[in-house]
């Protein structure tokens, strides 16, 4: 070992380097915690939240009950249920049952839409005290689901 | 010296007296031995030593049992310790079991994508990469050019996030609390990245079959190069806070040895194999989704030891960002997915194809009937694999060092269990 | 029996040696407060630290900035379940505790935190220090035993020998200390107060004395303390990731955190040994370099504005703070707390004041100097594996701290003639 070396072992170097990075790291401007609910997080366009049904500018929803979303879950957690209008011959959408609990949210559901009705919105805070509250019926779907908000 | 004495004492090994009950109940003692081959639940001190007592048996069965903080997951780890001495060990793996191979055979192919991103859950953009490679292997289709770069800088992208989380909890078992909170905080740029991808952080259902389903992001290139520019400084923090220090330097070298040899024998793939000094790495040796393009080295150690297999990832993150930089400066224009049919019926037949996760050789063994779910897929763990490697690295060292050997095997028990 | 008690005040000694029944019983109660203070700040203090170092933000909702997490810490541990093992022995299991506490506590009867600011003190200081902090071995291995489980034993026997391997290693390092407290005079002391005036007659800080021989003495001693403490990266018997869960695992709530109590009283024992014997104890920097009155009041000024500026920072925050309804009774707390300590700098800053309060302003801050390293080392350094951190107190600091005594002696044999070499190296006498 080099003169240099001992000096270096005899005298910590390798640690006193280690400590000036730890120190160097108290500097405010690196801290990168977030305090929810105070400061909420940027979410993006794509993030795969709460499922919703859309409805298009005159309030008339876009779901044609052409069951290609219960078709392509994974989890066979959507029940469409539709009524065959005696005039226009196609289908309305009566009920939509879909059970959050068991959803991956893996926006298969909304791939396969051919109307762009089902989309997953970036609405992520979807806890509730109740199993029976994550079994989503069409109003809570169309209109988003009831919930206090958090200040503090 | 009657043992009658000792039964009663307040020290004496109460394990010894619950095997005595659990003797009675177990039943066929064969079926019991048949899992702790020499063990040391001894029927009377006798046999121990003529005439012995407690103080004589000499092995201690210690479980490191499935909630632990250091496992990494649900691992069952039973040591048998002489002291502090490791004399045998077993894992016992099951605790995370979820049937998630015998799911894929009720579900469809594409169906099936969201579950595959739950075996590896830290790394879940390249077991989504191998499932959709597989199957694309089945259907002959060719991924387009964008499509397979897109997919290279995602999957790189991915190798440094779950090398950072091994970084973090590795350094963590050993007792430094302070870089996981850095690693997690690079883990955060990526992460973000992902989210504004693909909608999702964690499991990310980034691919489909035939390329990917969207598109970058506006932004997603300048963002990309960010995270490059911004870990390899961050990196080389972790040289001076972990790699130089002469705690780290005692803890880790020379702990965990396995050779060249033993490494072949036993399959082990991923830094492990790299670490003893075997150049084995897929993306070089059958290269799939354009890594032929790309130029990078593969870091290799030279005493599979702990700190080489350390070295050897810290390296593999410096040379994924060096892949994500080619890959996004020579990121083609075009479509990203290819043209095929909705409901996806591959002839029938039968597929293996593996690429190089971050933790080793991810294998997909798929069977088709022809119709639209698959018979059978198999998934090929490498973390699984790899524990096999626990028992020869550890057996021989210290009680203190097998925390920090399974840490250096990077084992994910989603994978292990599936 | 006013005369008892004001008589008290004019002399220049502390109660012990003036043999005052009345202010003894003060000063402990004093001694007893300000060391429980001082855990329940280290507690916040030390959540504060590691989480910067760690590029997080500690505590925060418990009160202002956390500043009420350890009064909510404490509350908790009181009110759990007390449990005890069924096979345990239940005296010593009771015991232990108690035993770590009080051997703990009792160090300090002999800590100078000024000439006369001490219960007592003895000509054996440093020796009954040590001796007592020895005691709490005791305690620790009594809790192993007592667990009637073979974990804990083992655990606590670990750290028993540690414990025990790294005094040796202290008691060498003080011994260098102690001989050069008979340089000028022709005759050393032992006791605390007569430490820290050696240090003042000699004009020289004992870490800075026979360069480079005192920092080593001190390095030595400040690695020392870290193991007998049982801290990183010496904690493998206490560290939560290892298999032998160490000595307190069957203790919960009150008995826990008697422990943990303990603890920080250890800890702040010996960071008032190394501040004693090698820092200069209660003296202000320069206290000859930069002497005369003018500095004495420039540094007697000190306290009084470090408080103030500790208020003002907490009034900053509190006009950082969100306003919102939710927040309120944080925001008055903190401008409550900020005003609180704005007034006690003010106070400081009287003269009458300012002379008693200072000489324990700066023992105080040399104590708070080495528990600030102590977090840091916890913070950056990974754990030593047993075996490991036996050979570096037997076969690395030993003999480094022998050759210091060694040294040491030599040297303060011989420094007439080197005082020549010193003289040119800057470092007179």
């Amino acid at each position: 070992m080099t003169v240099g070396e001992m000096l270096r072992r005899f005298f910590l170097v390798d640690l006193l380097k280690g400590m000036w990075v730890t120190f160097r790291h108290q500097n405010p401007a690196d801290l990168v915690t977030e305090q929810y609910p105070l400061q909420r997080p940027e979410i993006s366009d794509r993030f795969r939240g709460q499922p919703r049904l859309m409805k298009d500018e005159n309030g008339k929803v876009l779901c044609t009950a052409c069951g290609a979303c219960a078709l392509a879950c994974p989890e066979k957690l959507i029940k469409v249920g539709s009524v065959r209008d005696p005039e226009t011959k196609k289908k309305v959408l009566t009920e939509f049952d879909f059970d959050l609990g068991r959803c991956m949210f893996c926006g298969l559901c909304e791939e396969a839409c051919p109307s762009d009705a089902i989309m997953l919105s970036p609405d992520y805070e979807l806890a509730l005290y109740t199993r029976e509250g994550m079994e989503l019926q069409r109003p809570q779907l169309e209109n988003g689901i009831e919930r206090k908000v958090y200040e503090k | 010296m009657s043992d009658e004495r000792f039964r009663d004492s307040k020290l004496a090994d109460s394990h010894l007296h619950e095997s005595k009950d659990r003797d009675s109940q177990a039943g066929d003692p064969q079926e019991r031995d048949s899992q702790f081959s020499d063990s040391p639940f001894y029927d009377s001190f006798d046999e121990v030593a003529p005439g012995g007592t407690f103080l004589d048996s000499k092995e201690v069965v210690l479980n490191m049992g499935p909630q632990h903080p250091s496992t990494h997951g649900v691992l069952q780890v039973v040591l048998k310790l002489d002291g502090e001495r490791v004399n045998g060990l077993e894992c016992i793996v099951g605790y995370l079991h979820r049937g998630i191979e015998k799911i894929a055979e009720n579900r469809t192919w594409a169906q099936f994508g969201p579950f595959v991103d739950r075996l590896d859950y830290t790394a879940a953009v390249s077991n989504s990469l191998g499932y959709c490679l597989g199957v694309e292997k089945l259907l002959a289709a060719e991924v387009p050019k964008r499509g397979q770069y897109l997919r290279v800088i995602l999957t790189e992208l991915c190798r440094l996030a779950s090398h950072q989380v091994w970084l973090g909890t590795h350094v963590l078992d050993i007792g430094a609390v302070t870089p996981l909170f850095y690693a997690f905080r690079d883990r955060e740029m990526i992460l973000n990245v992902f989210e504004k991808y693909c909608g999702a952080r964690l499991t990310t259902h980034a691919f489909r079959i035939g390329g990917c389903r969207w598109d970058a992001y506006p932004d997603m290139a300048r963002e990309v190069l960010h995270i490059c520019d911004d870990l390899g400084p961050k990196i080389d923090e972790y040289r001076d806070l972990i790699t130089g220090n002469r705690i780290w330097l005692q803890r880790t070298k020379g702990v965990g040895y396995i050779s060249p040899e033993d490494c072949i024998a036993y399959a082990i793939t991923g830094p492990v194999l790299r670490g003893s000094g075997i150049s084995w790495d897929v993306r070089k040796a059958q290269p799939y989704s354009s890594y032929e393009d790309f130029d990078f080295d593969i870091p290799l150690g030279k005493n599979g030891d702990t700190f080489d297999r350390y070295l050897v990832r810290l390296e593999e993150m410096r040379q994924s960002i060096r892949i994500i930089r080619q890959a996004v400066e020579g990121l083609p224009e075009g479509p990203v997915i290819a043209k095929l049919p909705k409901v996806l019926k591959p002839p029938a037949g039968e597929v293996y194809h593996s690429i190089e996760a971050p933790k080793g050789e991810l294998g997909y063994f798929m069977v088709s009937d022809g119709s639209q779910q698959p018979y059978r897929v198999r998934v090929r763990p490498p973390s699984f694999i790899n524990l096999q490697a626990l028992e020869k690295m550890a057996v021989g060292s210290l009680v203190a060092d097998v925390v920090a050997i399974i840490g250096t095997l990077d084992i994910v028990l989603g994978e292990v269990d599936r | 029996m006013i005369d008892y008690i004001v008589g008290y005040l004019h002399s220049g000694v502390t109660p012990g040696e003036a043999g005052n029944l009345f202010w003894e019983t003060i000063y402990v109660l004093l001694v007893f407060l300000g060391i429980s203070i001082g855990v329940i700040f280290m507690n916040w203090f030390e959540r504060k630290v590691m989480a910067h170092m760690q590029v997080r933000i500690g505590p925060m909702r418990v009160g202002p900035h956390g500043l009420l997490q350890p009064i909510a810490d404490a509350l908790k541990l009181i009110i759990k379940e007390d449990l005890m093992p069924s096979g345990a022995d239940k005296i010593v299991f009771w015991f232990a505790p108690v035993c770590v506490v009080m051997t703990a506590f009792c160090g300090f009867i002999v800590v100078p935190f000024g000439r006369t600011h001490a219960i007592t003190d003895m000509n054996i200081g440093v020796l009954f220090m040590l001796g007592v902090s020895s005691l709490g071995v005791l305690g620790v291995i009594m809790a192993g035993w007592a667990s009637n489980s073979q974990y804990p034993l083992m655990g606590s026997l670990r750290s028993g020998a540690q414990m025990v391997s790294y005094e040796v290693a202290m008691c060498m390092s003080v011994v260098s200390a102690v001989m050069m407290t008979s340089l000028v005079t022709g005759t050393g002391t032992m006791s605390m107060i007569g430490i820290v005036q050696a240090q003042e007659q000699q004009h020289m800080w004992f870490a800075f004395s026979f360069f480079p021989v005192g920092l080593t003495a001190l390095g030595v001693f400040a690695i020392a303390m870290v193991a007998e403490t049982n801290r990183a990266p010496f904690d493998l018997p206490e560290a939560e990731s290892e298999l032998v869960a160490g000595f307190l695992t069957e203790y919960s709530g009150f008995r826990w955190s008697l422990f943990f109590l303990a603890e920080y009283a250890g800890m702040m024992a010996v960071s008032a040994i190394a501040a004693t014997l090698w820092l200069g104890g209660w003296l202000r920097p320069f206290p000859h370099l930069l002497g005369g009155a003018a500095w004495d009041t420039a540094f007697s000024l000190v306290p009084g504005l470090g408080f103030l500026l500790l208020g003002a920072l907490c009034l900053f925050y509190t006009a950082r703070m969100p306003k919102l309804r939710s927040m309120r009774g944080n925001l008055i707390g903190l401008a409550a707390f900020g005003a609180f300590l704005a007034l006690l700098g003010a106070f400081m800053l009287l003269p009458a004041v300012r002379i008693r309060v200072q000489d324990i302003f700066w023992f105080t801050i040399k104590v708070g100097f080495f528990m600030y390293l102590y977090i840091w080392y916890r913070t950056t350094f990974p754990r030593y594996r047993f075996d490991q951190l036996m050979k570096i107190g037997w076969k690395f600091l030993l003999p480094i701290s022998i050759g210091v005594v060694v040294l040491t002696a030599v040297i303060g044999v011989r420094q007439e003639l080197l005082a020549l070499v010193f003289s040119s190296w800057g470092g007179g006498r």
